[in-house]
């Protein structure tokens, strides 16, 4: 039994549909992040679990309780927003505390609760402090205390990095992570970052135009996305034209060479695309690298332990990275080259 | 958290809007009865004849017109420069711009009457010329609050420093700066700033009236004292004049630049352009 | 307005800053003196006037004898009535313009409402002095539209239950026309600094809508709506176009009597006009400074 469920869930604002049938459940203490581009209808799920907003149809449970017409004042829920949004009249202490006072703790009950929580989040040392006097990372892990602060059945967090600073927002995700494990409290977290998504979750929901496309462990999406959007939207991918020469036998022709498709050819005509990870491509063939396609480099980009390489290869873009070492020279722009890769690598992908 | 009839904000801005619509249908209605048993724009026709109305109209119009250019001719370029070269000196012009706001009209006049009177150093008062002179300064104090602030915001909202040293940087001179660059850039708010000078000054009593001017205020007041219908249908015309004033104001204020408002002004700006 | 151009050329030609070095407090005040100059002569210069002349007597030697004059019975009324009438046509117009800038701002309703109030407020804030009088006449005098209907429909008769036009609440009323929009138009702008995820952090934490406004939003209005209050005050104290206009020159609000000073139609004494008038700075400034002072503690948690 799921600790939280959204079951068909369908919002419609007037005729603009921005949440369609959306299911999903989630195990006690589990860590789930919702990616998708903006509009696609991420936030709009998270506030109905909320209660910011009501499912136009569908259902939602949490901890077999039906909650869906329950004000978000009587959920339970800790919440975090990507604006932080503390209370700009109240220090760091008023704004933990702020939970546990509507709450009606005593009054040590609630300083403890706070120390225990400034402790959490490593900022006992500016209790006094108001926001305006915080960076906005440090706000950040404020506005988690604060949240976690009236022991919530569930943790909401939306966009919660995004405001903050390249470095910060690594940092704050891995100790996002640790304090989640350490207290086992079930999260939702959205976000429009796919790196961050796949970084922090146990699953991961792929949004798009309203409809939650694949659900899975990081891994999996990212290894076998179900739809070319996913495949997109989830890390780099190469494309390469091929022609299918038998589709019963799962056969293609690229690279100068027939290859087998570990998944049935969805295609309907003779041409069809596959993709591929840029980490699954190298100049240099290892032992499994069975196929290689030719073609001009066109960009060689040096980032340090990693150099990217783009290819032209029949008309198609084609990108990947190989380590630095000291010894290495990099190939040159205009040379002619063979990109290789191995057909047990290789998906089909829809247009 | 129900969001389908929010009917306490519904019922608030009834009673608000009755409170203020139903004394201007009064007024109108009341306007409207001059002519005894029917409906009439008698009171109106009335207005309109008389010599008194059209010359006190015409008096606080050019007094008005005078204390907008003026006022704008003293506040941008101090803006702009306050902005640009001494942003230090920023709370104190700003104070004292905004201090005509609490400092009654009433104080300001009496000030006036003896620092400028007939026995003074400036005796402004003792010429009508003076007088008039010193009534127009009094509006452009009164109305400094609204139109620095009006300036100042549209001086804000374009980033004046970036915008003059980009100018200069392609070979500007300062005048071109500022007669090319920024004044088409703020003329949107001058004008805002410069509609809500108007509605304060037009009708404005105090002043003119402890100035002896022969202003459309005093008019007002005295035709409140003397007659019943021509008041009522003076005031259905200075709210429909006072809310001419307001949209184009909004017209103005809300205008992006180079986006015109009347016909001419786009003509103006690009002949700027090329000049 | 074709003139402002040459004007700022004209004065900007003297303040041109030469090289760098110079620039630095070189010539660049220049530029406000303009301003400064024209703000001396027609604003600070006239205050000042009166406020030594306050301290004058008809020599021209120092006296106390202007300011205790304002002890005296008639003016203490005076004072009292133009502050208890500001006081409270401020305070209706605060509570109102806050409780109708939450209904437009906050309420839900369509964009519309919000767009035609704003837009009737810049009129009505700058609707005052005799034609406002006339409105109510025509509304809530004697013989007024409302005052008919209610008396010939309703059988309701406003003035004989004590209510008068020309009296101190009538006054306030009248004066709520123009305080109302004022504060509905000052004020909308914090309504809309109020985060729409305050309400719902405060909400996912447990608050009802009550709690919220007491525990963080009122807090965080709180310096604005002192400001605005003191804007409406000052705004109140020195209205006499409109009193002028509907009470005639028998109301002894302390602008008429200033103004019935300066027309010599009463006894005139123009150092006991000078105290008057300083006595209204006075009020003007202590508002200030208590506003300030208040301000102070409730903005300690800004910048």
């Amino acid at each position: 039994m799921s600790f939280l469920s959204i079951s068909d869930a369908t919002k419609s604002f007037g005729a603009n549909t921005v949440v369609k049938g959306f299911d999903l459940a989630i195990q006690k203490g589990e860590f789930v992040s919702f990616l998708g581009p903006s509009g696609c209808g991420k936030t709009t799920v998270l506030r109905m679990i909320a209660g910011f907003e009501t499912p136009t149809t569908g259902k939602v449970m949490i901890d077999g309780r039906d909650v869906t017409q329950l004000a978000p004042n009587k959920r339970r829920i800790g919440m975090v927003f990507q604006s932080y949004a503390l209370f700009p009249n109240m220090n760091v202490f008023g704004n933990i505390a702020f939970g546990l006072k509507v709450a009606g703790l005593s009054k040590t009950e609630t300083e403890d609760r706070v120390q225990e929580m400034l402790k959490l989040i490593g900022l006992e040392h500016l209790a006094a402090r108001y926001p305006y006097e915080m960076s906005g990372g440090q706000q950040q892990r404020v506005a988690l205390a604060r949240a976690l602060a009236p022991r919530p059945q569930v943790l909401l967090l939306d966009e919660p990095l995004s405001a903050l600073d390249a470095k910060i927002r690594v940092s704050l995700r891995e100790e996002i992570r640790d304090i989640q494990r350490k207290l086992g409290i079930t999260t939702v977290f959205v976000t429009h970052d796919q790196e961050e998504a796949m970084s922090i979750s146990d699953r991961m929901v792929v949004m798009n135009s309203g409809r939650a496309d694949q659900i899975g462990s990081p891994a999996e999406i990212y290894n076998r996305p179900s739809t070319s959007f996913v495949a997109g939207f989830v890390g780099t991918l190469n494309i390469l034209k091929a022609k299918v020469t038998d589709l019963a036998q799962r056969q293609v022709f690229v690279g100068g060479k027939t290859i087998v498709l570990n998944e049935r050819i969805k295609s309907s005509d003779s041409n069809l695309l596959l993709a591929l990870r840029p980490e699954a491509l190298s100049l240099t063939p290892s032992a499994r690298q069975d196929v290689a396609v030719e073609g001009t480099v066109s960009h060689v980009n040096f980032m340090g332990s990693v150099i990217r390489i783009r290819m032209d290869v029949d008309g198609e873009k084609i990108v990947f990275d190989m380590f630095n070492t000291p010894h290495l020279t990099p190939p040159t722009i205009g040379q002619r080259a063979l990109a290789h890769f191995s057909s047990a690598d290789v998906f089909e992908i829809t247009a | 958290m129900k969001r389908s009839i929010p009917i306490l904000p519904a019922i608030t801005a009834i009673v608000a809007a009755s409170y203020f619509l139903v004394p201007l249908f009064a007024t109108f209605y009341f306007s409207l009865k001059m002519t005894r048993g029917t409906l009439s724009f008698a009171s109106y026709q009335s207005v309109f004849q008389s010599d008194e109305f059209l010359a006190t109209l015409g008096y606080s119009t050019l007094a008005s017109l005078a204390a907008i250019v003026m006022g704008a001719v003293i506040i941008v370029p101090t803006a702009y420069w306050v902005r640009l070269k001494l942003p230090k000196l920023r709370p104190l012009v700003e104070f004292i711009s905004l201090l005509p706001l609490i400092i009654p009209a009433v104080v300001l006049v009496f000030g006036y009457i003896r620092l400028f009177g007939s026995n003074s150093y400036l005796p402004m008062t003792s010429t009508d010329h003076g007088t008039n002179l010193l009534l127009v300064f009094g509006y452009v104090i009164m109305s400094m609050p609204y139109m620095y602030r009006a300036v100042d915001n549209g001086m804000a909202a374009i980033d004046i420093s970036t915008l003059t040293e980009a100018a200069q940087s392609l070979g500007a001179s300062r005048l071109r700066t500022i007669a090319t660059v920024i004044f088409p850039n703020v003329r949107a708010s001058i004008i805002a700033g410069s509609f809500l000078t108007f509605s304060i000054s037009l009708g404005e009593f105090v002043l003119p009236s402890l100035l002896n001017r022969p202003a459309f205020g005093p008019y007002l007041v005295q035709l409140g004292q003397d007659r019943a219908y021509e008041p009522a249908a003076l005031a259905i015309m200075s709210f429909g004049f006072t809310w001419g004033c307001m949209v184009l104001m909004q017209a103005f204020a809300n205008k992006k630049p180079g986006q015109g408002v009347l016909p001419r002004l786009p003509f103006l700006s690009r002949k700027e352009r090329r000049a | 307005m074709t003139m402002t151009p040459t004007a700022v050329s004209g004065e900007d030609h003297a303040a041109t800053p030469g090289p760098r070095l110079r620039s630095t407090f070189g010539w660049s005040w220049l530029g406000v003196v303009p301003f400064f100059v024209f703000a001396f002569l027609f604003l600070i210069g006239p205050l000042l006037y009166l406020i030594l002349g306050a301290f004058q007597n008809s020599d021209g030697a120092f006296t106390f004898d202007n300011i205790v004059a304002l002890g005296g019975a008639n003016i203490v009324a005076s004072f009292s009535l133009s502050i208890r009438l500001s006081l409270l046509s401020a305070a209706m117009g605060a509570i109102a313009g806050l409780l109708l800038g939450h209904a437009v701002v906050l309420g839900g309703l369509p964009k519309w409402v919000r767009n035609a109030f704003m837009t009737f407020s810049g009129v009505a804030s700058n609707f005052a002095g005799v034609p406002l009088a006339f409105a109510f006449i025509a509304t809530l005098g004697r013989l007024g539209l409302v005052t008919v209907l209610l008396r010939d429909l309703f059988g309701i008769n406003l003035y004989a239950a004590g209510f008068n036009l020309f009296s101190f609440f009538g006054l306030a009323l009248v004066y709520l026309y123009f305080q109302l929009p004022l504060m509905l138009l000052i004020i909308t702008p914090a309504l809309d600094g109020l985060k729409s995820e305050w309400r719902e952090a405060a909400e996912i934490l447990g608050a009802t809508r009550r709690q919220y406004w007491q525990m963080v939003g009122l807090p965080v209005l709180t310096p604005s709506i002192l400001g605005c209050f003191l804007l409406l005050f000052a705004n109140a104290f020195g209205t006499l176009a409109t009193v002028y206009a509907l009470m005639g020159s028998g109301f002894d609000v302390v602008p008429i009597v200033l103004f019935q000073q300066i027309r010599g139609n009463v006894l005139y004494n123009p150092n006991l006009g000078y105290a008057l008038a300083v006595g209204m700075i006075s009020i003007m400034a202590l508002t200030n400074i208590l506003y300030l002072l208040l301000r102070r503690r409730a903005e300690r948690w800004q910048k």
